[in-house]
């Protein structure tokens, strides 16, 4: 019966975006439409001595310039509302008496077009006392460093101690321990479009419309009535066309707030589409940790306990709705994976530093692949073992499950082990070593790596309880079906799209229920006016299973209405009715039965409740929330051939494959791009990308000529083989969002030193440009 | 600074003109003068391609030439590649192997992607991966894009490629949003 679930559709919002008649938020277009630009600091730590806007106000097309003074009553202060055990200092939109990074915004310069709103912007005299800027680990934890909110006192603002199971008794039966510190380095997310609003203040009626481009558009809604201290329901957060995101555009950032809050002074429009060059500075890195792993292994290579100190440098600004605590705590949550990992002991530390605001990035908690990954290979060179076989003895199997991991979460049907076992098949592996051991003798170096992943997408229900009540929004989601005059369908939902296709996979699970055209389906989100709410719209990995449950949910409900105004009307039991190519029909007798256009027009008459006076609303529309099943583990192994040329320190990847199992898939192509996308912004972290401060806080790749993104040309062939394991349950349907980011700096790192094993290289850090690479092989001084 | 240039041309073939300040790049004068929004700015310093534009047939990055450059010029940008409501073969192509995701870096691409095949009309994968490599993009990994390419030359065969505004199949799904509209009504700046 289904048509459409399962195939590779091709996308409803392709004809508008590959026209050319997408809308951005760079495109919204308003009558007196003003343009913004902010000052931002270039000092990474400074006291604001005084800021003169003077000459800018009386600057060509100014509307007016706004100092941090100036937003005093119409913008509060910003401050993490949780957890307690977190210092949360209070900060403005705009800085106030201090300077906290470069890219700090210090004022907003309003005028008639951007390119005047930065002439004016140049003329704003900041006058700056330079302070001493604290820029790395060390320098957060010394307790003699400058403390960058001088209320707190420190920058060291969390630290956490947490045990599962008995670490010392794990210790204590080890054969080996194994020690290793592990970095990653600053990483930006770089969506192609960056972060922007256009704030539509209408003071007749007291209404301001916020066009933003946003995962999450109600709670952006709900922080921006707040902190402009507006009634929520005379704000309207509207999301058109989103140009990428991958965690970035998730809160509600200071200019969020000082672009709305000028709109309300000025009673006008205002636009602020940020440049590449503020989203590199300002709209927040990545990545930036250090975690020490104790492993207790046993002479055969068995896993007993880890004992991990992770260290995350969250910048100067913390998120105001995202607590930077939430990655240590599902790093710590997820390390055992898919393995028979039974003590864990983790020391979590959380810094500020004078760089930009720590956010999440795909797969924000992808340190514990990493870093369980690397481990395993390290484990099996040290005791002269493939890494395969290191990861078959530690890997939990079908007849294991369900089972508990020791941090909390339910474990049913995860089939990481079944990727292994099947990518091992896809691997000649002592073909491979053959072939690697003639090239070392001719001087090449060829390498292999695997990683396995287990992806909470979304989890257990229990998973949402390991990593904290504050950490975890309620994870019941709303959709709304409602049958329209014409016949067609729209479905609300709480997702916020930014090119994952749910118009398209939304649409194909409702048009195949009501066994109609995808043209017969319309999916509406980021609307707040007309949205279902949710403090979470897309992201998590988190659409497959719950906006298609939610979805499902409401056309069924929405059907089951149909047939009873039908039945109703031909004077007909409900039980007697199909529902056939969007007709709702006697059983038996399909000339006996009404289109869902002609339902549609009798529902204004007729009501769905056969008891006459129920009073029943005239229509059909249907609301179903849908919360968290058990199950929800997607899984993957990677696999990475790399040659690596000890010349020019430059890595081929010679092949990567990819075998995952994400249970049914609604869209194939659209699941093996999420994936593919995913790898590749893997390899990037691995091979390209660090946001790089100086020993002074300036930053040294804030463009990106500097900021090296992989083109077509680095970015290989991505190999994808789909496992298809036995349905959870009646929805099987998992997410892949983040599994591709996760999986591939384990495979390629693991890669990388088996390439270089010769070498006696180990690999802690995970950005290898090709001068580590040399350094690594020792073939620089 | 301000004083302003009276700039003529024409824009996926309608005559368009428009006063331009002499520091206006040719992606703000479609975008905000004509209101060509297909022309996405992702860097405005030459590196991600998404702004790319055919001028006089040829791509350039249009965050890197000024308006007054193209004045007299004849310029395509995606919204003119096919008839509207239509789409070219090489954004059915592209829509076939699901090319893109957000869309952003799309318009570059495609328009770049012409350019290739309009040239070459059975490039190589490697080829297809090189005429690409001054386009970023952040959602696909980029294997969907070469693809879209490849299929686009394998469905045409040899026969030319279709010019712009010149052919594609009508009847698109109609799913425009409320810049529909922008593709069709060049004229002066507002």
């Amino acid at each position: 019966m289904s048509r459409l679930v399962g195939a590779r559709v091709p996308r409803v919002e392709d004809d508008r975006l590959l026209t050319g008649r997408g809308v951005f938020v760079g495109d919204v277009r308003l009558p007196g439409l003003l343009h913004a630009a902010f000052v931002r600091s270039t000092l990474p730590h400074a006291r604001l001595a005084a800021v003169d806007v003077t000459s800018a106000r009386a600057g060509p097309g100014v509307a007016a310039v706004f100092t941090a003074a100036d937003l005093v009553g119409r913008a509060g202060e910003m401050r993490l509302g949780a957890p307690p055990t977190l210092a949360r200092p209070a900060y403005r939109a705009l800085a106030d008496d201090k300077v906290r990074f470069v890219g700090d915004p210090v004022a907003l310069v309003v005028a008639a077009s951007r390119a005047l709103a930065e002439d004016a912007a140049e003329r704003v005299e900041v006058d700056y006392e330079a302070l001493a800027a604290v820029v790395t680990l060390d320098a957060a934890l010394d307790p003699a460093s400058p403390p960058l909110f001088d209320d707190i006192g420190t920058n060291v603002l969390y630290r956490e101690h947490r045990e599962h199971g008995d670490p010392d008794g794990a210790f204590a039966h080890a054969d080996h321990v194994v020690t290793l510190t592990f970095r990653q380095r600053r990483q930006a997310n770089v969506p192609m479009e960056g972060r922007g609003g256009v704030a539509d203040y209408r003071p007749a009626t007291g209404e301001l419309v916020y066009h933003a481009a946003h995962q999450n558009p109600h709670a952006l809604h709900v922080e921006l009535a707040q902190l402009l201290d507006l009634p929520a329901e005379r704000l309207h957060v509207r999301c058109g066309d989103i140009g990428g995101s991958f965690g970035q555009k998730a809160y509600v950032s200071r200019e969020d707030v000082a672009v709305c809050a000028a709109a309300v002074a000025l009673g006008r429009p205002v636009a602020w589409i940020e440049d590449r060059s503020e989203n590199l500075l300002a709209a927040g890195h990545a990545r930036d940790e250090e975690l020490t792993v104790d492993a207790a292994v046993t002479a055969d290579g068995v896993v007993l306990g880890l004992a991990v100190r992770m260290t995350l440098d969250e910048g100067a600004y913390q998120l105001s709705t995202l607590p930077s605590t939430i990655v240590p705590t599902i790093v710590r949550v997820l390390l055992p994976g898919p393995y028979r990992i039974e003590h864990l002991r983790f020391d979590a530390t959380v810094v500020a530093t004078n760089k930009a605001t720590y956010v999440a990035y795909r797969g924000p908690w992808e340190a514990e692949t990493w870093v369980r990954e690397r481990l395993l290979d390290v484990i099996a060179r040290r005791l002269d073992l493939e890494p395969l076989e290191v990861r078959r003895r530690n890997l939990l199997r079908a007849a294991d499950f369900p089972r508990r991991m020791i941090t909390g979460p339910t474990m049913e049907s995860v089939t990481a082990a079944e990727t292994l076992e099947a990518a091992a098949a896809l691997v000649d592996l002592p073909a491979f070593r053959d072939e690697q051991r003639a090239a070392r003798a001719q001087g090449r170096y060829l390498g292999f790596g695997l990683a396995t992943v287990l992806e909470p997408a979304p989890g257990p229900p229990d998973y949402g309880a390991a990593i904290g009540a504050g950490a975890a929004p309620r994870s019941a989601q709303r959709a709304v079906a409602r049958l329209e005059r014409d016949g067609t369908v729209t479905v609300l939902t709480s997702q916020s799209p930014h090119g994952h296709g749910h118009q398209t996979t939304l649409a194909q699970l409702a048009a195949d229920r009501l066994d109609v055209g995808l043209d017969a389906i319309r999916v509406v989100h980021g609307d707040t006016r007309y949205t279902p709410f949710n403090r979470v719209g897309t992201g998590g990995s988190r659409a497959a299973t719950l906006a298609s449950g939610a979805v499902l949910g409401a056309i069924d409900e929405l059907a089951d209405q149909a047939m009873r105004v039908t039945a109703q009307h031909l004077e007909a039991s409900r039980d007697d009715l199909e529902l056939r190519a969007g007709r709702v029909q006697v059983r038996g007798t399909p000339a006996a039965g009404r289109t869902l256009t002609e339902i549609a027009a009798l529902a204004e008459t007729l009501h769905a409740d056969t008891g006459a006076a129920s009073g029943a609303p005239p229509g059909i529309e249907a609301t179903f929330d849908f919360a968290i099943p058990n199950g929800g583990w997607s899984q993957a192994t990677h696999c990475a051939w790399v040659a690596v040329d000890l010349d020019t320190g430059l890595v081929e990847i010679v092949r990567y494959l990819v075998v995952e199992d994400c249970g049914a898939m609604i869209n194939p192509a659209i699941v093996e791009g999420q994936i593919r996308g995913g790898v590749a912004q893997g390899i990037a972290g691995v091979l390209y990308e660090w946001f790089a401060y100086d020993g002074d806080g300036q930053p040294r790749t804030a463009s990106l000529v500097d900021y090296l993104l992989p083109t077509a040309v680095e970015i290989p062939t991505i190999e994808i083989v789909h496992l298809e394991s036995p349905p959870q349950g009646p929805l099987d349907f998992r997410g892949v969002g983040e599994g591709g980011a996760i999986g591939a700096p384990a495979a390629l790192t693991n890669a990388i030193e088996d390439a270089l094993a010769p070498f006696g290289v180990t690999v802690t850090d995970q950005y290898l440009p090709p001068t580590r690479i040399l350094e690594l092989a020792g073939r620089l001084a | 600074m301000s004083s302003s240039h009276p700039v003529s041309l024409r824009v996926n073939d309608r005559r368009a003109r428009a006063d331009v300040e002499a520091r206006t790049t040719l992606a703000d004068l479609l975008r905000d003068d004509l209101g060509y929004t297909s022309v996405h700015l992702g860097c405005e310093q030459g590196v991600c391609g998404a702004c790319t534009v055919l001028l006089d047939g040829a791509p350039v990055r249009s965050c890197l030439v000024f308006g007054v450059q193209a004045d007299g010029a004849d310029v395509v940008t995606l919204e003119g590649l096919a008839p509207p409501g239509g789409l070219h073969p090489l954004q059915e192509a592209f829509r076939d192997s699901h090319g893109f995701q957000c869309g952003f870096c799309t318009p570059g691409f495609v328009l770049s992607a012409y350019a290739l095949l309009a040239e070459e009309p059975a490039p190589s994968d490697a080829t297809i991966r090189a005429a690409l490599a001054g386009h970023l993009c952040r959602c696909t990994g980029y294997q969907s894009i070469v693809e879209g390419v490849a299929l686009a030359a394998a469905r045409l065969a040899g026969r030319p490629l279709p010019a712009p505004g010149t052919a594609g199949r009508s009847g698109g799904s109609g799913e425009s949003g409320e810049s529909g509209e922008s593709g069709e009504s060049g004229g002066s700046g507002r």
